[in-house]
């Protein structure tokens, strides 16, 4: 059904802080459409969103992780259904980098630093990428997400698809066992990263494409991340698409990662922003509810993901998330 | 004799009022007697037993799994990983499933809790019982009883507020002022490495513990006011007429006699720092998996780990990261239980304001 | 010998209190004073930021209309209407449990029930907030799949004030002196209506202390809230589960900059700070007043 059913219904959104920003513009659009309908959103993280899907807390959960085979197996009436797309950011607190001048960055780097390995923000890695820069000889201060974040799933699978020898694939996931350096903080949500990279000098971390104008009003640098084919690019359209189209076979059930795709402008941290849904619905007019909102979401909620820096899911994938969006039954 | 009140003859059969009717009149009777309050008096006061039984079942019930896995080198471990959570397949260990590679440990959740409390009444502790007798002794009764609102609105205040105090003004000042300033001018003794070093960005050890101390301030200084105020003047005027100052009046007498009730908020005081859940998670930087290396370095808590990791628990499909967290509660339970129950042996409560003592908030 | 700072008088020589002895009074004294400092100082500071940060920009809609997103826009309707309806809810549950409890122990329990039941519900005041918030989700939420709503919400928190509300029930039942349950009995009234109409009478200010106790923490709660009343933007509904709530705590935290970058977020937090504030001070100010007027009805 693509039109909500006649009685008033809340529908509960919980999730991922780096959708959270598009949530927010959806509900008041959806709202003003089909008055009947209200979406009250939160903005948690993707672990709390798969987690309230699956226990049932919550109508929609929000994640930028798909599903684990391990959920999947367990939690069978779960679907991760893709609304947009999103990249994640690499931001950094250096006040005596000029804002124009972005830093650049690769996976190896990356790892080696969030690893320990690079302790200075001079070390001989960073400043053979950045030429003509002066970095200070001060010690990297990491930032990490403490909470179950989808975010930390995108940044430690870049670091592994790059550089598996300093990242394993065992330190990939929503929560990792981040190596302990001296004085590193980890902050609540996308907004707490944004807030503790502002108020602590020397500081790398990763936030969502969301929170561009956040991080720029912060006066935060964002690090132009080197991609597959060796170059160093920002997140937009241009690049972000230039990814999607290395990711030509998405599955059926679209989990698929679509981190470091190949492409000279590939942005190399993208995924698929994905809604958790339960297939089965406790009522026919909350079921026709939610596929009405989300049937919305893939196809006019299109007009709202430039003011968070999305982008629209490609054609064919807006036909598997329909499939899987019809699914949904109460 | 109305016709509500049955003549109960001896001989019984025939002449009885019919049964309903007797029941009503029973009642009645039980209602008049206190019978009906002593009977749902009853059922009320074993519901806090029942409440109690069952949230120690369900956190053993819960957190068994965990603890045939881990054993009890969950107690001295400092692993804190969720392990591969995208991995195929589950490991099996004990019988029970967990994701390959997960490893949890509770010891820096310990030592974190303790170490927090710790700072929290070496702070409070000087400072209640100096501020309990300057109102005693010193202040005017119009004063005193302004200081007394001062303590109850302190003590009335929402822990969150206080958190929220923690993260906005009191870190930013232990990271730019107070901690440098120690750092730098701290003597280069072994013993007090703990004070120099990084001074870190203002979320950690310190103002974690400047935070509880907020909120354990108001339970030891009321307390002790009011059991200041309770010693008898007889023994204080002895002291007088002996030719003590009242300087030594107050150390060598008034307090001694309270000493066993301020040691019991202290207690109270401690349980109540050792609970503490959502301050804590605010500004202590949320460090998993290894000892703050300093006093100004990011730490994490019991209460703290599990109101930041409880909600995502679920993503662990095997329930593992569920079962630690009952485990956790379980320890962070017996800790605020035993030093309750020393508190309650030792302070009689003798508090004529309406002050929360108790634990956890 | 200690120097001596001679004092004329009229009785002559008067041994006068030595140096060493007068700077260590002061000393000892100035000590708690500047421990009174310690006190005082931060207490005002903290309430004065709360007000302060709040205050300047304060906007009517902050009480006025509920949240939109994750604080983009909007106010805390939601919130207050959600704090309110669990705090009336914990007052109908909790109270009548504890009221019962402590009526229980005090007037009826004899030998050993006694202190076992007044050990188990002190007990359950050690338990931290958040091992209970543990429980109300593990059993109340996810396994009984109730999902957020007022009920988890207000068993949980109805567990964490009845020891408050049973003490100072038990304990003002107590101070009722024994002479009016005596000279009841005396008139032949029976136990039931003297404990209904004279004895719960008297001790109702004690009780109603207790219970703004328990308002106070019920309405500065945060982490057993999180995991069973959740967080909604729209107003409570009512209904008993599946439906999640909002309340104030949650705002400040989550609102808070620390954890969001969205500056009217960040306001909001503030706002609900200032109006879980005045509502402690509403709270401690009737507390008061109830205490003075039953002094000058007491005994």
């Amino acid at each position: 059904m693509t039109t909500p059913a006649s009685g008033s219904q809340t529908i509960s959104e919980t999730g991922s802080s780096l959708m959270a920003p598009l949530f927010a513009l959806w509900g008041p659009a959806y709202h003003s459409q089909f008055s009947q309908v209200t979406l009250s959103t939160a903005s948690s993280s993707s672990g709390v969103g798969i987690s309230s899907a699956a226990a049932g807390t919550t109508n929609i959960g929000a994640s930028d992780a798909y599903l684990s085979p391990a959920d999947m197996a367990k939690y069978t009436t779960l679907e991760n259904i893709p609304l947009a797309v999103a990249a994640l950011m690499v931001v950094y607190n250096l006040p005596s980098v000029p804002a124009s001048t972005n830093l650049k960055l690769n996976g190896t780097v990356l790892a080696k630093i969030y690893s320990g390995k690079i302790t200075k923000w001079n070390d001989p890695a960073i400043t053979a990428l950045n030429p003509g820069v002066t970095l200070p000889s001060a010690s990297i201060v990491l930032v990490h997400r403490a909470d179950s974040s989808g975010s930390t799933f995108l940044f430690t699978s870049y670091m592994n698809a790059q550089d598996p020898t300093d990242w394993s694939s065992s330190l990939i996931g929503t929560t990792v066992a981040w190596p302990k350096q001296p004085g590193e903080i980890g902050a609540t949500g996308s907004g707490g990263i944004v807030s503790s990279v502002k108020t602590t000098p020397d500081s790398i971390s990763y936030v969502g494409v969301s929170y561009l104008s956040k991080v720029t009003a912060a006066k935060e640098g964002e690090a132009a991340v080197g991609n597959a084919s060796g170059s160093f690019v920002l997140p937009n359209t241009a690049t972000i698409d230039a990814a999607l189209s290395a990711f030509t076979s998405t599955p059926a059930n679209e989990a698929i990662s679509l981190i470091n795709g190949s492409g000279a402008q590939a942005y190399p941290i993208i995924n698929y922003e994905y809604a958790i849904v339960n297939t089965s619905q406790s009522s026919t007019t909350l079921a026709q509810d939610l596929q009405a909102f989300l049937y919305w979401a893939v196809t006019s909620g299109t007009t709202q993901l430039a003011s968070v820096n999305f982008q629209p899911l490609p054609a064919s994938v807006v036909t598997l998330s329909e499939a899987q969006i019809a699914k949904i039954s109460g | 004799m109305t016709a509500s009140a049955p003549v109960v003859r001896p001989e019984g059969g025939a002449g009885q009022d019919p049964l309903p009717r007797r029941a009503v009149a029973a009642l009645r009777a039980g209602i008049r007697n206190g019978q009906a309050l002593r009977w749902t008096g009853a059922v009320g006061a074993v519901i806090p037993a029942l409440a109690l039984a069952f949230v120690l079942v369900v956190l053993v019930i819960k957190g068994w799994p965990a603890f045939r896995i881990d054993g009890w080198s969950f107690f001295s471990s400092k692993a804190w990983s969720q392990g591969n959570q995208y991995a195929l397949k589950p490991e099996i260990k004990n019988g029970y499933e967990l994701p390959p590679g997960a490893a949890y440990g509770a010891l820096p959740l310990i030592v974190g809790t303790l170490a927090t409390s710790l700072i929290a009444l070496i702070i409070a502790v000087p400072v209640s019982v100096g501020t309990a007798l300057a109102i005693v002794e010193r202040l005017p009764r119009r004063l005193a009883y302004a200081v007394g609102l001062f303590l109850e609105v302190l003590a009335g205040m929402p822990s969150v507020i206080i958190g929220l105090f923690g993260a906005v003004t009191l870190g930013p000042i232990v990271a730019h002022d107070i901690a440098p300033y120690v750092a730098r001018n701290v003597p280069d003794v072994p013993v007090l490495s703990y004070f120099a070093g990084k001074t870190g960005s203002g979320y950690g050890l310190l103002t974690s513990g400047l935070v509880l101390s907020l909120m354990v301030i108001p339970i030891i200084a009321a307390t002790t006011r009011d059991l200041v105020r309770q010693v008898p003047i007889l023994p204080r005027e002895g002291a007088l007429a002996l030719g003590m100052s009242d300087a030594q009046t107050a150390r060598r007498v008034t307090l001694p006699w309270v000493g066993a009730g301020i040691v019991g908020s202290v207690v109270l005081g401690l349980g109540r720092a050792l609970g503490e859940t959502i301050a804590v998670a605010m500004v202590c930087g949320a460090s998993f998996g290894s000892f703050p290396s300093n006093l100004y370095d990011t730490m994490i808590t019991a209460a703290a780990a599990i109101v930041l990791t409880l909600e995502a628990a679920l993503t662990d499909a095997t329930g593992y990261a569920l079962s630690v967290l009952a485990e956790i509660g379980l320890v962070l339970m017996v800790i605020t239980l035993l030093t309750n129950i020393g508190a309650r042996l030792l302070v009689r409560r003798v508090s004529s304001t309406a002050l929360p003592v108790g634990a956890g908030i | 010998m200690a120097a001596h700072r001679q004092t004329a008088g009229s009785l002559g020589q008067i041994p006068s209190v030595p140096i060493r002895r007068r700077v260590g009074n002061a000393l000892f004294w100035g000590a708690c004073f500047l421990a009174l400092l310690l006190v005082v100082g931060p207490t005002l500071w903290l309430i004065i930021t709360t007000i302060g940060k709040a205050l300047p920009h304060f906007h009517w809609t902050a009480v006025s209309s509920d949240t939109v997103g994750a604080g983009t826009a909007g106010g805390l309707l939601n919130a207050i209407l959600g704090t309110l309806v669990l705090t009336v809810g914990v007052l109908i549950v909790s109270g009548t449990i504890s009221i019962l409890t402590g009526l229980y122990l005090s007037e009826f329990s004899r030998g050993r029930s006694r202190p076992l039941l007044r050990g188990a519900y002190e007990v359950l005041a050690g338990i931290p907030s958040i091992v209970l918030g543990y429980v109300g989700y593990v059993v109340l939420v996810v396994q009984f799949h109730w999902g957020y709503g007022l009920l988890p919400a207000v068993l949980v928190l109805s567990v964490i004030t009845i020891p408050y509300i049973a003490k100072a029930t038990e304990s003002s039942l107590a101070q009722v002196p024994s002479s009016y349950r005596e000279g009841a009995e005396a008139l032949g009234i029976s136990q039931g209506w003297a404990l209904r109409k004279i004895v719960i009478k008297s001790a109702i200010p004690g009780i109603i202390t207790g219970m703004l106790v328990a308002l106070a923490i019920a309405v500065g709660e945060t982490a057993p809230l999180l995991f069973t009343a959740g967080w909604s933007t729209t107003n409570p509904s009512f209904a008993l589960t599946h439906s999640p709530l909002g309340f104030l705590t949650y705002a400040v935290w989550e609102f808070s900059p620390s954890n969001s970058p969205i500056n009217s977020a960040n306001q909001l937090s503030y706002d609900a700070g200032l109006i879980l504030l005045v509502f402690v001070l509403l709270l401690i100010l009737i507390g008061r007043l109830i205490a003075a007027r039953s002094r000058r009805y007491a005994e």
